[in-house]
Formats: C-alpha cells, structure tokens, sequence
C-alpha cells in the first residue's frame, strides 16, 4: 500500500513538469534541417558553459541564436568581444521547427567579411 | 541573494569553469558519477526496507549501501555546487532548481536524522518506521534525480 503512495508520488512528480519544451540545445533533432541566413544587431550575449547564446534585432523581430559552447566559437576563431552588443552578424544555421519560436542554431556566422565556421562538418 | 548570486558567478573557479572545455566536462561527469554512487545504492536499500528481498539480511545490505551512498551524496553535491557556480542567478531562477534542492535538503536532513536516531545499519528502527523512512528517501532522491535532469530542458 504504502510503495503504491510513493509511486504516485513520483508520478505527480513527473506529471508537474509533462509539459517539456523542446531541449534546443543538444542536437538538430529539433530544427528544420534547411538552413535560413539571417543578419541583425547583437542584442545580448550569454556566452559559457554549458550553452552559449545570443539574440539579435533582424528588423523589428528579437530572435535567440544557439552558438557554440567557448572551446567551439574559439575553435571557429572567434575571440572574446567577437561576438558582442552592437555587433552587426549573418548567421547561418537552422530555425527551431517550431516557427512562433524565433530560435535557430547557428552551423556558421560572418562578422564584416570574416566566415567563422562552428559545424565545419554541416552544409 | 542577487548580490551573493553574482559573488559565486564572479569566483574564480566558477570563471574558469565558464570557458573549460575538459574541466567543466569533467565536474559535470562527477556529478553524474555521484548521482549514480546515490541512486544505484539507496534503490535497492530502500525497497528491501519496503519488504522485498525478506531472506537479505538488512543489516549486511546497510552496512555497503549506506556509505556508498553517503560518498555519492558527497561527490553530488560539491560537483553540483561547481556547476551551479557558473550560471548561479540563471539557475536560482528556475523552479526545478529550486524543487531539486529542497528534495535534496529534506533528504538529506531525513537520512542522517533516521541513522542518528536508529543507528548506521538501522537497527534500532521499527519496520513501519523504516517503511515511512524508505518512501520519503526514495521520493526525495528519485524526485531530485527528475528535477536535475529537466534542468537541461529548461534552460
């Protein structure tokens, strides 16, 4: 009797957080698998372990870019202020297949006429 | 809180675990390994206090369970306070955060309290006690092994 409370306990556990959203961070599971190129204004950076991220104005739209993690932007050959506030870039990678979300994961950026490559081995 | 929040973030080892790439990979496999050493010991230990396995002695099964998942508790909970370092005030805003660390609080505040009182290998306890103490742990650990893991899809 009482393992069958602790079970359900469990189960409301779990049930409080059914709702998963998509975890946009591992994979490609979640994109369109087609590339978009889009180009705006660095908005704010949340670069570092374990994910790094940032958002960018493209006209009046606010999307969140997925970038790499620091040893993969450096690996690509950005260094620390690179990618910043006020920067403009072109990002090149896929869009969330969800497409009220605006969040894509980038494969490649261009900051002026410099081609950072973070997926070398992606289209 | 905000302020404490950004001292941890501003410390050198949450700095360099940031930018680390084997590093962080590093703490972040320990916790994993922690949390294995844990759960992989108070299973087994908490159902045969729930009745099954009546022929084992509970004793014998205390006495290797009981530290293992103590050692585990240990190595999960320093390598987590490193992982929270890096992002603390991001992390400290999230509600399976907080969920997670109370279960881990309210755990382990229920395990040492059920050993000081009936002793390591939990002889001195009565069998409905030891059932009540099983339930509680493993909705404790298992609750926390679920918020833990969902971190990764919250964020």
């Amino acid at each position: 009797m009482k393992s069958i409370f602790s079970f359900s306990a469990l189960a409301m556990i779990l049930a409080l957080f059914s709702a998963i959203p998509a975890n946009a961070h591992h994979g490609w599971a979640w994109t369109t698998g087609e590339n978009i190129e889009l180009t705006g204004v660095i908005t704010g950076t949340n670069l570092g372990n374990p994910h790094g991220e940032i958002t960018i104005k493209v006209a009046e739209t606010e999307w969140t870019a997925e970038v790499g993690q620091p040893w993969r932007n450096e690996r690509a050959g950005l260094k620390k202020g690179d990618l910043a506030e006020g920067v403009e870039v072109t990002l090149i990678g896929e869009p969330s297949a969800d497409s009220s979300e605006k969040l894509m994961k980038v494969e490649r950026l261009k900051i002026g006429d410099k081609n950072y490559v973070l997926y070398p081995d992606r289209d | 809180m905000s302020e404490i929040l950004s001292l941890v973030e501003a410390s050198a080892l949450a700095q360099y675990l940031k930018t680390a790439r084997w590093g962080y990979a590093a703490v972040n496999g320990l916790h994993v390994f922690g949390i294995a050493m844990l759960v992989g010991s108070i299973l087994p230990l908490n159902l045969r206090l729930l009745g099954l396995w009546p022929s084992v002695d509970h004793k014998a099964l205390a006495k290797v369970l009981v530290p293992v998942a103590a050692a585990g508790l240990a190595l999960a909970i320093l390598t987590g306070l490193c992982l929270i370092s890096v992002r603390a005030s991001e992390y400290a805003a999230l509600t399976v955060v907080i969920v997670k660390l109370s279960l881990v609080a309210i755990g382990t505040i229920a395990a040492i309290t059920f050993h000081v009182r009936t002793g390591f290998l939990l002889d001195g306890a009565a069998p409905g006690q030891r059932r009540l103490h099983a339930i509680l742990s493993l909705t404790c650990w298992l609750g926390a092994l679920t918020c833990g893991r969902l971190i990764a899809f919250m964020m």
